[in-house]
């Protein structure tokens, strides 16, 4: 079976997935969950989280649960997707410990959440700052039930924001940065390392947790454009990469040379389809463009450049018409996916966080 | 009576432009109404010390312009406050300054409901 069949019998089950506007979740300052309305372009409702401030949301794979990591308290808050409500709500912190940590996955029972923390114990005069560890915390008893230490060589390409996935047994995460990591759950020690990296670059905030990858979720497989070199002349290119989490095998395919930097990407629910965000060029010299690519083909089709923000996301509509340009801002930016002209602006009346968006029918 | 000496190259720079200074000082009619290119020297002053993090992006960007900085820079204010990037400009949100934003939730449009922060 050649790479392209693997491909597209994966993509095909996308297209099984129906076409319909849905309902985002922004989180957003200073400590709101903005539920918006993809038909009304209107946010319809304001969650707040007592944990405070949000920073990165996972969607579970049943689509029914949305996991939200919050910095003040260093909270984990649960939304129930069905009825828009907060479900349960925790802080790691209590007196004299703190915890630090940006996103994180779920098991497939919903009973551990596996991330990457530091813990920092106030002494009588002095903080104590602990080493990058693996961590799982019992989301029962809300509490750090394991923690074990990177090894140095993944400090690194473990990453800070980095994505997170589990295999659908729960044996295995995956976490994607510098390089993919592959952890054994039972012992939270790293069993491989793959030399794939996410192509991102400043300001592009491209290894969003659920939000970016949301529109091409598919159980037990994570695709995601990926950066690698060849071992001669290590000639960068980009490309696609489609994880198998069940059995840890991955397909590369190479797309052409990687560009600068790019933003992550987003594939129609026909799977036909995808787009990206490429930036090359420095500060005032930036120049970003949307690159329209064939999923049959692994062929770029088209490109249209557009005025970019500094820092901005990159994402899509869940029935694939509308891209959207967001982040460091109170509004998103919206674009045709045909013609890759900008169609309007919606106001969300909160400036949004890193934690970026969720989409759910 | 010169009593410091550049050892590095910072150093070196830091001296460099402090003589074209002091030598602008003396004759201030060499400089006036020019147009300096980026490239150009004398180098634009880049406030370096006034940023505990040694990276410009407050005032300016890692050119020494302003290109590329968030417009309008109120955009930029709340990733920098959260993620203590610039903690000498932007009060520190984890520690010391959690309600800081609390009365503001878009900082272009509301930047005068943040609160003061008295050290």
């Amino acid at each position: 079976m050649t790479l392209r069949t693997v491909l597209a019998a994966g993509l095909s089950l996308l297209g099984a997935l129906p076409a319909s506007a849905a309902t985002l979740f922004m989180g957003s300052y200073p400590d709101q969950l903005l539920v918006f309305d993809e038909a009304k372009g209107a946010v319809t409702k304001k969650l707040t989280l007592a944990t405070g401030l949000p920073t990165s949301m996972t969607l579970s794979d049943d689509g029914k649960r949305i996991y939200v990591t919050t910095i003040t308290t260093s909270g984990i808050e649960v939304i129930d997707t069905a009825t828009r409500k907060v479900a349960s709500k925790f802080s790691l912190n209590d007196g004299t410990t703190r915890y630090r940590f940006w996103g994180g996955v779920p098991d497939p029972t919903g009973r551990y959440f596996y991330t990457l923390l530091t813990k920092f114990e106030k002494g009588v005069d002095r903080y104590t700052v602990g080493k990058p560890s693996w961590g799982v915390v019992d989301m029962k008893t809300q509490k750090v039930a394991r923690m074990v230490e990177l090894e140095r060589e993944d400090e690194r390409s473990g990453g800070w924001r980095s994505a997170y996935k589990l295999s659908p047994d729960g044996k295995f995460l995956y976490v994607f940065g510098e390089k993919v990591l592959i952890v054994d759950t039972a012992t939270l020690k790293v069993v491989d390392r793959i030399d794939l990296a996410k192509p991102e670059g400043t300001g592009l905030e491209n290894v969003g947790f659920g939000g970016p990858m949301d529109t091409i979720r598919t159980p037990g497989q994570y695709v995601s454009l990926f950066n690698a070199a060849d071992p001669y002349i290590h000639n960068k290119m980009f490309g696609l990469a489609r994880f198998d989490l069940n059995n840890r095998q991955f397909a590369f395919t190479p797309i052409g040379p990687a560009p600068e930097a790019m933003a992550g990407l987003q594939v129609t629910p026909d799977g036909k389809q995808a787009y990206t965000v490429v930036t090359n060029g420095k500060l005032g010299n930036k120049r970003c463009e949307f690159w329209h690519m064939n999923m049959a083909t692994n062929a770029v089709v088209d490109k249209a450049e557009f005025p970019c923000r500094s820092r901005f996301r990159f994402g899509m509509s869940m029935d694939g018409a509308k891209l959207y340009i967001y982040g460091a801002s109170y509004d998103i930016e919206v674009y045709d996916a045909k013609t890759l002209k900008l169609e309007t602006t919606w106001d969300l009346g909160n400036d949004t966080t890193g934690a970026g968006m969720v989409a759910v029918e | 009576m010169k009593h410091l000496r550049p050892i590095n190259k910072k150093a070196r720079a830091i001296d460099e432009a402090v003589t074209q200074i002091e030598a602008v000082a003396q004759n201030p009619d060499d400089m006036e109404e020019d147009v300096v290119a980026l490239q150009q020297q004398p180098r634009p002053h880049v406030p370096m010390g006034c940023t505990l993090s040694f990276s410009p992006g407050w005032e300016v960007d890692a050119g020494g312009g302003t290109a590329g900085l968030c417009q309008p820079v109120e955009r930029d204010i709340y990733d920098c406050y959260v993620t203590c990037f610039w903690p000498v400009q932007v009060p520190d949100h984890v520690n010391y300054s959690p309600d800081w934003a609390s009365n503001c939730a878009t900082a272009t449009k509301d930047w005068r409901n943040l609160d003061l922060v008295f050290p």
